[in-house]
């Protein structure tokens, strides 16, 4: 697996723990357990996202942060990514 | 959302789950005709219940996201409406 199709499973993983928690949150909102494990995981994917970004350009338009240059529309898009 | 309600019944729901475990035995021995109930003995008929789920051990992301679950108590493959 290469390093681009790694990190946006990282951010898959990421995501889904993330919703997880978020939907065991909702019915027990003072679980400090959660609450950790929920801010870890957010780390988590704010690092890897900012390093896909970096690396390979926007994954959606507000991750667009070039102050001269709307790279959103740089080719490949992010559907034809490998 | 207040859910006070729900912690109410949290010892119940403690009680239940201790239940639980000897209950699946009795449910799977095949020569046991006593069958009992996972529920309190008073429980009221006709309503639905649904156990409220206490914090406990949780997979890695990599394996929750494998399984479709991050808790291992809700990882219930579906095996024909059995889980035995």
């Amino acid at each position: 697996m290469n390093d681009k199709k790694m990190l946006l499973m990282k951010i898959k993983k990421y995501d889904f723990a993330l919703k997880e928690l978020n939907l065991y949150l909702d019915t027990h909102p003072n679980c400090r357990r959660a609450l950790t494990l929920f801010k870890q995981y957010k780390q988590l994917r704010e690092k890897a996202m900012n390093e896909f970004i970096s690396k390979f350009g926007p994954i959606s338009p507000e991750d667009s942060n070039d102050s001269s240059h709307w790279n959103w529309i740089d080719d490949p898009w992010p559907w034809e990514r490998s | 959302m207040n859910l006070d309600l729900f912690d109410n019944i949290d010892g119940l729901l403690i009680r239940e789950r201790e239940n639980y475990l000897e209950d699946t035995e009795k449910i799977i021995r095949p020569d046991n005709n006593s069958i009992s109930s996972r529920f309190p003995e008073n429980t009221p008929l006709a309503m639905a219940y649904v156990p409220y789920q206490q914090w406990g051990d949780v997979y890695d992301d990599d394996k929750a996201l494998t399984q479709g679950t991050l808790f291992p108590e809700l990882d219930l493959p579906f095996k024909g409406g059995s889980r035995l």
